[in-house]
């Protein structure tokens, strides 16, 4: 009889090699490449987008931040700023905005005569509603808040008049106008915000006031948007505001890899979510284009836990620091759309420095600080002390395809420093359970639209995430988060902001790898006019399909 | 005579009465056994999903949402209470969408019942023509046919639905991936299922004619003149699908379980998908109510199965004390 697990296993690993297969059967009807010759927007037509599940559902608090869900979330809503790929905040909803010189109070100028699909006013009131869910969320109605929003510091969000809103903090947040334009701040309705969990699971029930609203959806199959002819404001920054060209945006789900790009490259759909990267030449040498926006965010890389064996030894985190060999990462494993990393923040995010220096490859350094600390290189060909076999077990992050082939490369790069690195595969069901165990090694997926996250997120102090599990004994990293968090003006923190990523670098709290792509996108040439915002997503709002 | 039929009637009824409770006994086992497999598996859907590393909610935040979906009681009391909903008729909501279990439920089943029955039937048919091949053509080809069957067995299935895909779909353009619940794409996907299904079927088609061929009755007729034609069709054909019946029964469970790969490769949205997006996800209430629902689908299927043989095959269970006695 048939062996089901066996059968299981082999469709993982099977269906990735068979997907050359499926690309060459496909390749005998090229698309009409010729007549992409148009670089005005036509209006009207079809755009089918394949993506491999919305398995998450439609409650907003808890999906609009998500990779797949994300991408439907952004055509349904608008935001109040919108944040470009550069992390410029240009205006949205919110036309205007003033902040006072403390960056405790800031008062939103909101743009007027913007509707939800379901007629109500996006006004002052609409606004606040929206404000709160975000800084506070529901807990006892199962509502979670949004996760980046700068909660500690939220005092009140208040209407003045029908058009203005003012929001007060108890200390200096810089980052507040930037978080508006994250992905989790999306305007809904005041009626579905005020509607239970479960009326907000069904996608029918939310109410945006963006460019598409829906027509019809299947569960786990399709999902029809339709283009909302009264639109009048979208962002100024995309250079269009009136009324989308697609008539509708179609999402269907399509779950294997393999079949989602031929199906693209057969012509029966126009654009596809998430291609390997290594298939990436082929499809451009096709005619097709493949995207890889790098968001906001820190790059791909390793927080380290400070406080367990073997990374609790400085010398060990310098050995890492500087024995991986990040050059031959990016040619062996990437195209050329990816980027070396220059710090520990995506070189997108305007405080970036580039502190490349900080994290050299060197050999020599990395082998001569393990043997003067004592690590001494054995018969097995990995390095000992007291006894102890100096080994690290790593999963690679199920969020980010890629790292698994990175995560080899980089084990067999150690050997030569003698550190044996073990590999572990762990899927998004298990890998909370990974991250809880507080491995030496976390990789490392998160976008963030304001560099003071970074400072929230360090340390435990105001609540932070404690990456580096240092707790609050690290002195000046506490006094480098506190003054990031504390800033008053965006050019103090700027240089606060360098002269922490220069400490953490150097400490090897965190080892950069490589300027993270998350989110790839296949499309067809006969589509045009896609942009793309600074958390990495598609927008179709101003894309149209040529005939 | 009337004796012996009510015999045979009080046998039957007592038969059915207790398979009946074994099969209510068969499902409640399988929600009480994958309610405990589910809870000892790490996470949940509510969990998992707050820890996206993207959501930056801080473990407070997400103990007060996973407390709100009452999943930091302790399992029995959790057992307990999904228990006396079920027992209502409630199962629940799905953890990871939010929507109503039953609704995903009663979404996906059509799509999955439809391609099921379609490659049960051509899973028969596939097998009859096999078997059929295999007795009537002359051996060399007959030799070739035999071998049929391993060959379908050992092809994953994987690889027969992105090879039909590739052909029918992205070169011949006989269908298209984006409208998976069109006629043609289902009759594709349920080929992609039916095909390692048949094989088994005609593995035992194949076997049993080879027995009832052997059998003196069948000498009879042959010697009789009647033709292999007529031989197989009048008198080995009937006997020999008996063990089928038996056998169509337990592929059910291939149907279901084959359905996860063919409906994420064709774009299907399915018991199976619906399976594995909330395996994945650790989403409890959908995965137990879809084990439910395959195990009242088992039960009910063999259970005609079971009921069926003795009214085909008077030989068979019910009827052996009546007949010791006659003899």
């Amino acid at each position: 009889m048939n062996s089901p697990i066996v059968k299981r296993r082999s469709f993982l690993t099977g269906t990735g090699a068979l997907a050359a297969l499926a690309i060459l059967t496909a390749c005998g009807n090229k698309p009409d490449v010729e007549s992409t010759g148009s670089t005005s927007p036509v209006r009207g037509g079809a755009l089918t987008f394949l993506i491999q599940g919305f398995d998450a559902g439609w409650i907003s608090s808890k999906t609009s931040i998500s990779s797949y869900e994300g991408n439907l979330w952004g055509h349904l809503t608008d935001k109040l700023v919108y944040v470009n790929e550069k992390g410029d905040v240009n205006p949205w909803i919110a036309e205007s905005w003033d902040e006072n010189s403390d960056a405790t109070e800031f008062v939103l100028h909101l743009k007027k005569g913007v509707t939800f699909s379901d007629g109500t006013a996006v006004d002052a009131k609409a606004v606040v509603e929206n404000i709160n869910a975000w800084a506070v969320g529901d807990a006892d109605r199962g509502i979670a808040k949004v996760g980046l929003f700068p909660s500690a510091s939220f005092e009140s969000a208040k209407a003045t008049d029908a058009a203005t809103v003012k929001v007060r903090f108890s200390s200096s947040t810089l980052g507040f106008i930037a978080t508006l334009g994250y992905h989790g701040c999306i305007l809904l309705a005041p009626a579905t915000l005020k509607s239970s969990t479960e009326e907000q699971a069904d996608l029918a029930k939310n109410i945006g006031s963006g460019p598409f609203m829906l027509k019809s959806w299947q569960q786990g199959e399709s999902y029809v948007l339709q283009r909302r002819e009264d639109y009048a404001w979208g962002p100024k920054a995309l250079g269009y505001s009136g009324p989308a060209y697609l008539d509708t945006l179609t999402y269907k789900v399509v779950r294997d890899a393999s079949v989602r790009t031929s199906t693209v490259l057969s012509g029966q759909a126009d654009v596809s979510f998430n291609v390997e990267p290594q298939e990436i030449d082929s499809l451009i040498s096709q005619g097709f284009s493949v995207s890889t926006p790098r968001y906001l965010g820190f790059v791909d890389g390793f927080q380290v836990n400070t406080q367990t064996f073997p990374t609790n030894q400085a010398s060990v985190r310098q050995a890492l620091q500087h024995g991986i060999d990040r050059q031959e990462i990016l040619s062996t494993i990437y195209t050329q759309d990816w980027q070396a990393a220059s710090t520990f923040i995506q070189g997108t995010v305007p405080e970036a420095g580039d502190f490349a220096d900080h994290f050299n490859f060197d050999l020599k350094k990395a082998t001569d600080g393990l043997e003067k600390d004592g690590w001494t290189l054995e018969s097995d060909g990995f390095r000992h002390k007291d006894g102890k076999l100096l080994e690290i077990t790593i999963a690679a992050n199920p969020y980010v395809p890629s790292d698994k082939a990175m995560d080899e490369l980089i084990a067999q790069q150690l050997q030569r420093v003698g550190i044996k690195l073990n590999l572990k595969v762990i899927d998004v069901a298990n890998y909370s359970a990974w991250q809880n165990n507080e491995p030496p090694l976390l990789h490392t997926s998160r976008s963030f639209v304001d560099v003071g996250t970074v400072a929230g997120i360090l340390t435990n102090r105001n609540g932070g995430e404690d990456w580096f599990k240092l707790g609050d004994s690290d002195e000046k990293l506490n006094k480098l988060s506190d003054q990031i968090a504390q800033a008053k003006n965006r050019k103090d923190r700027a240089k606060v902001a360098n002269e922490l990523q220069k400490y953490v670098l150097d400490q090897a709290y965190f080892i950069p790898l490589v300027q993270l792509v998350q989110r790839l996108y296949l499309s067809s040439p006969k589509v045009q006019g896609i942009q793309y915002n600074g958390l990495a997503y598609a927008n179709f709002y101003t894309a149209w399909v040529t005939q | 005579m009337g004796y012996t039929v009510s015999v045979r009637l009080s046998g039957y009824r007592n038969l059915v009465l207790s398979r009946l409770g074994q099969g209510v006994l068969v499902i409640f086992l399988a929600y009480v056994l994958s309610f405990i497999v589910v809870s000892v598996l790490p996470g949940d859907a509510i969990t998992n999903a707050l820890h996206d590393p993207q959501s930056g909610l801080s473990e407070e935040d997400i103990a007060r949402i996973v407390a709100f979906y009452g999943l930091d009681k302790p399992v029995l009391i959790q057992l307990l209470l999904a228990l006396g909903r079920f027992v209502t008729g409630d199962l629940g909501i799905s953890l990871q969408s939010g929507l109503p279990v039953t609704d995903l439920v009663f979404d996906a089943l059509p799509s999955t019942t439809f391609l099921a029955l379609t490659a049960l039937i051509l899973a028969l048919v596939l097998a009859v023509a096999i078997a059929v091949g295999v007795h009537l053509l002359p051996s060399g080809a007959a030799g070739i046919l035999r071998s049929v069957p391993s060959f379908f067995l050992s092809v994953p299935n994987f690889v027969i639905g992105l090879v039909l895909i590739s052909v029918f779909g992205f070169t011949l353009h006989t269908f298209t991936i984006t409208e998976p619940n069109a006629p043609v794409a289902t009759f594709f996907a349920a080929l992609t299922l039916a095909i390692p299904v048949s094989a088994p079927l005609a593995e035992v088609l194949i076997s049993s004619l080879d027995v009832e061929a052997r059998q003196d009755y069948a000498l009879v007729a042959r010697s009789r003149g009647l033709s292999r034609v007529n031989v197989f069709a009048q008198h080995l054909l009937k006997p020999s699908a008996l063990p089928s019946v038996t056998m169509v029964a337990l592929l059910i469970g291939e149907l279901l379980g084959g359905a996860v790969i063919t409906e994420t490769i064709f774009g299907r949205n399915g018991v199976g998908t619906l399976v594995q997006r909330s395996v994945g996800a650790g989403d409890q209430p959908v995965l137990l109510a879809v084990v439910v629902l395959s195990a009242v689908v088992f039960v009910l299927v063999n259970l005609i199965a079971d009921l069926s043989v003795p009214l085909l095959d008077p030989r068979t269970s019910v009827t052996k004390k009546k007949k010791a006695v006659v003899s």
